[in-house]
């Protein structure tokens, strides 16, 4: 891999008001510092408390580069432990989703622990008298990370022991998560359906940028949204079945996307206002009746009457609130990215919803969505280009200088839905989170 | 008149083997049309995410296509500005361990368990897809047609890079 050649990394030579230098994406150096002072400070996302309903259930993920392990104890609570054991350091959970009779037991020496990571037991007790070995000692037990967060079954959690409380940290996308919990007739969600894994040759920053992008469908898409439009014209007289009106969508002129809003706020985060109107079916109609007979009529109208595209959580995960849709984001390397989707139910919804997300689901988020693969092929192209010595900066400068303090409910800053507002707006939290001196402190990102 | 099972329901097991080797030839060949018109009108191409899915509604699919799906992924699959099809796919199947499992005369239906393996090129490099699949025929007097085309990957539950070929 090709770098530039800046002497040391200046992260204040990195980011502009409206451009930013290719190193951000290209640079191991600078992927490392991304390891240490974003991941290694940020809220990030870990997983849904539904995925470990009963004690003794765990999920293993990534925060940064540490692997880590989301558990459920006796008492209900959630933890979120280094999968390491302080024996000898082998991962201790298995990767992925599962359950264990009440205790972790290293596969290795056989070192018990309880969910919270309290060492319990340790064989050839006899062993260890006389030496500075001691059960009680917190340095034997699976190590806790810095703090953890649940808010509505969401856990994120952060390495750093000290920093912007999580309360601040979603203050401007808070509405997002409460949105995609109220539209539940049980006021709650929960994972279903299985996980979608899909690999980026690309860096992370890419995929956050596209989340919110409405200038790249019309051209990345152009062959699945002809596809779709030439089975509908040749087959259907021009009809749009639900399949096809998704994948349809990424045609709309230029106009339909700059009248969309994008909103902005601080530590990275933004939503975009949605693409799609919720559909009037009997289905849409059913599930309406679950949720006016849990919250009463007007209510349920107004959590439905809050329609967003993909919300961004920076840096760790994307929900998309209208289609019970989550990715979660882990960087791998500069040119790596790996992607998770999760689909949730709506509990105390009807069935046929769940079903309608998963055909959504299946269009759009899966490893085969004929969507998906040709954003998943310009990440790419993005990368490589950047890699040469071709041109040392990338532009955001669509609409800059034109965002407005919003007034309305959630605050934050708003832009044109064709705006590269989102963009601009993760780069400040980006130097922020990157520049020593002024990690981002509560009410201090200034977006 | 080779091969395990008896004749006498009408499931020859040689022209069985030989609709697969032609579905899969035809894949190879990018002829998707012809190979479209091998289901039946409702037949199902179906890739599940889970070992040992269920079934293809109440939980997510790799892929879960009818015709009209499919068909719209061959005329994507055909667009200049198909970006990732730059170059295009280019992939070789070979179907062995062809094994009848079930037989239903009065239905004119058989369930057919295979292994394949499809190796595919395209923009970043090579790479091998293999697995199980399950067919399930229906016989009718212009030959066997699809009802069913069932692939389990053996790594369904793995990291993919955007899979666009049928497999
Ligand atoms: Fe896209």
């Amino acid at each position: 891999m090709t770098q530039a050649t800046l002497p040391l990394i200046d992260i204040d030579a990195l980011v502009r008001d409206d451009e930013v230098h290719r190193d951000c994406y290209v640079s191991n150096e600078v992927f490392d510092l991304e390891m240490e002072r974003i991941f290694g400070q940020a809220w990030v996302y870990v997983g849904h408390d539904s995925q470990i309903p009963d004690a003794g259930d765990y999920w293993t993920t990534l925060i940064g580069r540490e692997s880590v392990v989301m558990t459920r104890d006796k008492q209900g609570e959630v933890h979120v432990l280094y999968n390491r054991c302080p024996h000898k350091g082998a991962r201790i959970a298995p990767e992925g989703c599962g359950h264990v009779k009440g205790l972790f037991r290293c596969p290795y020496h056989a070192w018990t622990f309880n969910m919270d990571g309290q060492l319990r037991g340790v064989p050839y007790r006899e062993g260890y008298e006389g030496t500075s070995f001691d059960i009680e000692d917190p340095r034997f037990s699976m190590r806790k990370v810095g703090r953890v967060a649940n808010y509505r079954g969401f856990v994120f959690a952060s390495l750093a022991e000290e920093g912007v409380s999580f309360e601040s940290f979603i203050a401007g996308v808070k509405s997002s998560l409460d949105n995609f919990c109220d539209r539940a007739p049980n006021g709650t969600v929960s994972v279903a359906g299985g996980v979608f894994r899909v690999m980026q040759r690309s860096n992370w920053k890419v995929f956050f940028e596209n989340l919110n992008d409405t200038g790249h469908p019309i051209a990345t898409h152009e062959s699945s949204y002809r596809a779709a439009r030439q089975y509908s014209n040749e087959k259907l007289g021009g009809e749009m079945p639900f399949q096809l009106h998704i994948i349809d969508g990424n045609g709309a002129p230029p106009k339909f996307w700059s009248d969309l809003d994008l909103h902005a706020f601080d530590y990275g985060h933004s939503y975009m206002t949605a693409i799609f109107k919720a559909p009037d079916d009997p289905l849409s109609q059913a599930y309406f009746q679950s949720l006016a007979e849990a919250k009463g009529e007007e209510t349920a109208k107004e959590i439905l009457s809050v329609n967003r595209h993909n919300t961004i959580i920076y840096p760790s995960c994307s929900p998309h609130t209208s289609f019970q849709q989550w990715r979660v984001i882990r960087p791998i390397s500069p040119d790596r990215t790996l992607v998770e989707i999760f689909t949730f139910r709506l509990d105390g919804a009807p069935e046929e919803l769940l079903q309608r997300t998963f055909i959504y689901s299946n269009v759009v988020n899966s490893p085969s969505s004929i969507v998906m693969t040709d954003d998943v092929h310009v990440y790419a192209e993005c990368q490589k280009g950047l890699e040469t010595q071709g041109g040392d900066w990338v532009s955001q400068h669509r609409n800059a200088g034109q965002d407005q303090p919003y007034e309305g409910a959630d605050g934050g800053v708003i832009g044109v839905g064709s705006s590269e507002l989102p963009i601009r707006n993760q780069f400040r939290a980006w130097h922020q989170y990157m520049s020593d001196a002024a990690r981002p402190a509560d009410g201090d990102t200034g977006s | 008149m080779t091969g395990p099972g008896s004749p006498a329901d009408g499931f020859v097991y040689d022209d069985i083997r030989d609709f697969l080797n032609l579905e899969a030839r035809l894949l190879d060949q990018r002829k998707f049309d012809e190979w479209n018109a091998l289901f039946t009108p409702e037949g199902m191409y179906w890739v599940p995410l889970a070992d040992q899915q269920a079934d293809p509604v109440n939980h997510l699919s790799l892929v879960y296509e009818d015709a009209m799906m499919r068909e719209v992924r061959i005329n994507r699959l055909r667009h200049d500005r198909a970006w990732s099809q730059q170059p295009r796919s280019r992939t070789a199947h070979s179907v062995s361990c062809i094994v009848i499992e079930e037989r239903y005369p009065d239905e004119g239906r058989v369930v057919v368990g295979s292994s394949f393996m499809m190796s595919e090129w395209r923009s970043f490099g090579l790479r091998t897809l293999a697995g199980l699949y399950t067919h399930d025929l229906v016989l009718s007097g212009d030959g066997y047609r699809i009802a069913q085309k069932r692939v389990d990957l053996i790594d369904s539950e793995g990291v993919f890079e955007p899979i666009e070929v049928f497999i």
